[in-house]
């Protein structure tokens, strides 16, 4: 353990990981003092947790308790597999990361490096999350133990530790990797297309699975399952199974595979954690431009905001436009919400007939999706899109204190919002409409598509937007834009669960049409949509507008980050 | 009609946190054309109290009028003839100083021409202009406090209410802070500056408050506080700081 050096007179006793982990204890422990709700909110998503991961160790445990060793293999390479792959892109897409512990508080004090990653790492480990995968993989344990014995069932105990270890080093290792990468000007449209291009990888990666599975051609399975093994996706994982089918190599060679991984990804960790230490204090110094011309009300406004009326809306709308991209955090959002909306239609709309791949024609995979299925996936997008909202005024923190002193009213503030928000969002979801229309090869479909997108767009903006008033909460002031308090991970899950419940109950209309109303709905789906869909958000800032104007120092006592 | 009221009246205001008392019970007249400071060491409850007089933070009990308009009650009309410096509270820091000026005077529905004009100008005089297009974010701390009051006075309001503005100010840019409120106060305007540099608050200020553990202990002109003492000496009476330390800390003095 590195020791820090200083005067030599006085003894200093050496940090180790165990006073991280009981700092962040201590931390949620005092998060949680006097707070009856998060208390409460905490024990539900730990129940939640705990319920997953039950299900999880009866799935994994089933060939065991079955008897059946042909699926034992194939069960433990591709539910690992997929595990650490969650634990990679969902804290970049959804969650983010909890960090109880801000590297940035650390900057000051005399910790080797070292320390301090081994520190914060053994303190990412206390979390539901990490309890709940350690439970529900065990089940692999058992397996391992029916098929070989106490020896396989050790093997299979300490693949299984060790692949949570690798899961949690890489959700750490991406995000802050993800968040050095957006906080630095130069590098943050790379980072975007990088994001992009893991997360449209997916697609194929589901395509090729769906394919295999509607093969059933178990021997080829079992050689992907294979592969996956020897990869750090599935070596920790299928460890033990080796050992109870009789490869006991493989067990030491694939426990290095995984501690080799684990080192290094804990290596790239702390090569940003350094960055994220040091540039903290400030988002990086933009140059100074003297000699801007114009006045101070035409440089407010971004070239795509020039029609509006220089009065409160357009100044509302033009701050807020240039705040989604300016503010690291809300680009992460619209980022996500380009690459999700394009890849889960694919998927959905391919995933249910897989592709035929015929030699002059390449992939095609025309004609097999239906208005339904296609309005289904459309909900989603709309969906995901106007979910972004749901603690808008989260994102503004202690800012939103200059619209309350100018009594800015809530109906005209919630209107400017959306406003400004849709500027990002309808050409993105218009784009979404047409590719995908395109990529399905039924050109015709774009008007419905559209109309179910901005529809169900509206009818989100609407639900989210009460929420936003009445469920906001407040972002650390940090500077990882995938950063949230301890605790607001469960707040954040149940009310997203709570809009998206609500926004997919109006939409439903849209998809009943299109399973009802035939080749009628292709013309009538765009204007009928439109229509809704823009009926519903005005009506959404109308009543929300209302609360908003009665509430807004709780609103912001609510975004106010404790200190 | 500036005349028959106070331009900032407080009426036993109380706020408390999780059972904790902030600010028990403060009343307040803030005569209109005065410089008024509100003394008091930290925790006092200063930043509390000016909070809820310009609503941004909902009081327990009590109310807070300006110019004979309630601020909770008709928050419109009250809103428009303040002007905030919160202290603690970010800005829409992703802006430049220029776009900042502009959200806050549109903000205000003031007349674009003029947020130009007078942007440039108070860009001009606080010495912000060079920054260009750096965003807030990016300012120093003193560039920030400027920022802010501009934003403050930006729309011509009756009344000023600064939490702490000299707070992480450099000695140019708090002369400079002093000259422009002095010449608002002289062209009719009022004052409320929270501080707990008694200095500042003996040269500017007409009226004081000293503000302990939520209540206001004493309170007055300048010269019915101060007395023939110096204002310090009041000030850490009424506080009941202690002085001068003995043994303890001996290992610093190595």
């Amino acid at each position: 353990m590195a020791v820090p050096v200083t005067a030599p007179a006085n003894r200093v006793r050496p940090v180790s990981a165990r006073h991280f982990v009981r700092l962040k204890l201590r931390v949620m422990g005092n998060n949680f003092r006097g707070q009856g709700w998060r208390v409460a909110l905490f024990l539900v998503g730990s129940l939640i947790g705990l319920w997953f991961a039950v299900g999880a160790f009866f799935g994994l445990a089933a060939p065991g308790l079955v008897g059946d060793d042909r699926y034992a293999l194939l069960v433990a390479a591709f539910a690992g597999g997929l595990t650490v792959l969650g634990w990679l892109l969902l804290p970049l897409v959804f969650f983010g990361v909890d960090e109880t512990l801000d590297p940035a508080r650390f900057a000051l004090l005399p910790l080797s490096r070292r320390t301090l990653v081994t520190g914060l790492f053994a303190a990412a480990l206390v979390s539901v999350p990490t309890v709940a995968v350690l439970l529900g993989l065990s089940g692999l344990v058992v397996t391992a133990g029916v098929f070989g014995g106490w020896s396989a069932a050790l093997v299979s105990a300490v693949g299984v530790v060790c692949g949570l270890l690798l899961c949690v080093a890489g959700a750490r290792a991406v995000t802050s990797a993800f968040a050095s990468m957006l906080r630095s000007r130069r590098v943050r449209d790379l980072a975007a297309v990088l994001l992009a291009v893991l997360a449209a990888s997916l697609g194929p990666l589901q395509l090729a699975g769906v394919a295999a599975i509607q093969d059933t051609d178990w021997g080829r399975l079992t050689g992907v399952a294979t592969v996956i093994g020897w990869t750090p996706f599935g070596a920790p994982w299928t460890a033990g199974i080796d050992v109870a089918q009789g490869r006991a190599w493989a067990a030491p060679v694939k426990l290095l595979i995984t501690v080799v991984t684990i080192v290094a990804l804990l290596a790239w960790w702390s090569r940003s954690l350094e960055s994220a230490m040091v540039g903290a204090a400030s988002a990086g110094p933009t140059r100074a431009r003297p000699g801007v011309t114009g006045g101070v009300v035409a440089q407010l406004f971004p070239r795509a905001t020039g029609w509006l009326r220089r009065d409160r809306f357009g100044a509302l709308v033009a701050r807020e436009a240039r705040y989604w991209w300016r503010d690291a955090r809300r680009r992460a959002n619209l980022i996500t919400i380009a690459v999700v909306g394009l890849f889960v239609p694919v998927m959905v709309n391919f995933g249910g007939q897989g592709f035929t791949f015929d030699s002059d024609q390449g992939f095609s995979a025309a004609g097999e999706s239906s208005p339904v299925l296609v309005s289904l996936s459309m909900l989603f997008v709309g969906l995901l899109a106007a979910v972004t909202l749901a603690n808008q005024f989260g994102f503004d923190g202690s800012a939103y204190a200059a619209n309350v002193v100018a009594g800015v009213p809530g109906r005209l503030e919630l209107r400017a919002r959306i406003t400004a928000f849709s500027l990002y969002v309808l050409p993105m979801l218009a784009v979404v409409a047409v590719v995908i229309a395109l990529v399905l090869g039924e050109p015709t479909w774009i008007g419905f598509m559209a109309g179910a997108l901005v529809a169900t767009y509206g009818a989100g903006l609407a639900v989210n937007s009460f929420v936003s008033v009445l469920g906001a909460y407040s972002l650390p002031e940090t500077s990882n834009p995938f950063a949230m308090n301890s605790g607001a991970g469960v707040v954040k899950g149940m009310l997203t669960l709570l809009a998206m419940v609500a926004t997919s109950a109006l939409a439903a209309p849209m998809v009943l049409a299109a399973a009802l109303l035939g080749d009628a709905w292709l013309w009538l789906g765009l204007p009928l949509g439109v229509a809704y869909g823009v009926g519903a958000a005005l009506l959404g800032a109308y009543l929300a507008g209302d609360v908003l104007d009665r509430r807004q120092p709780e609103l912001l006592a609510l975004v106010t980050p404790r200190r | 009609m500036t005349g028959e009221h106070p331009a900032l009246a407080l009426r036993g205001l109380a706020k408390s946190f999780d059972g904790k008392v902030a600010v028990a019970g403060v009343d307040l007249d803030v005569p209109a054309g005065s410089f008024y400071g509100l003394l008091g060491p930290n925790g006092a409850g200063k930043t509390t109290t000016l909070s809820m007089a310009v609503g941004l933070l909902r009081p327990d009990a009590g109310g807070a009028w300006v110019l004979g308009h309630d601020v909770w009650a008709d928050p419109v009309t009250a809103k428009q003839l303040l002007g905030v410096l919160p202290d603690g509270v970010r800005l829409f820091d992703r802006l430049s100083g220029a776009e900042l000026l502009a959200y806050h005077g549109l903000l205000r529905g003031m007349d674009p021409a003029v947020v130009d004009q007078r942007a440039a100008e108070l860009l001009d005089v606080l010495a912000l202009a060079d920054a260009g297009r750096t965003l807030v974010v990016d300012y120093s701390a003193g560039m920030k406090k400027k920022i802010g009051l501009a934003c403050a006075l930006l729309h011509g309001p009756r009344l000023l209410v600064l939490d702490e503005p000299f707070e992480a100010v450099d000695p140019v840019s708090a002369a400079l802070i002093r000259d422009i409120l002095k010449r608002y106060v002289a062209g009719g305007g009022t004052v409320v500056f929270s501080s707990h540099v008694m200095e500042v608050v003996q040269r500017l200020c007409s009226h004081v408050a000293i503000l302990a553990e939520g209540t206001i202990k004493r309170v007055g002109t300048l010269e019915q506080v101060r007395g023939d003492r110096s204002l310090e000496d009041v000030f850490v009476e009424v506080v009941g700081g202690r002085t001068a330390t003995g043994e303890e800390l001996a290992w610093l003095s190595r």
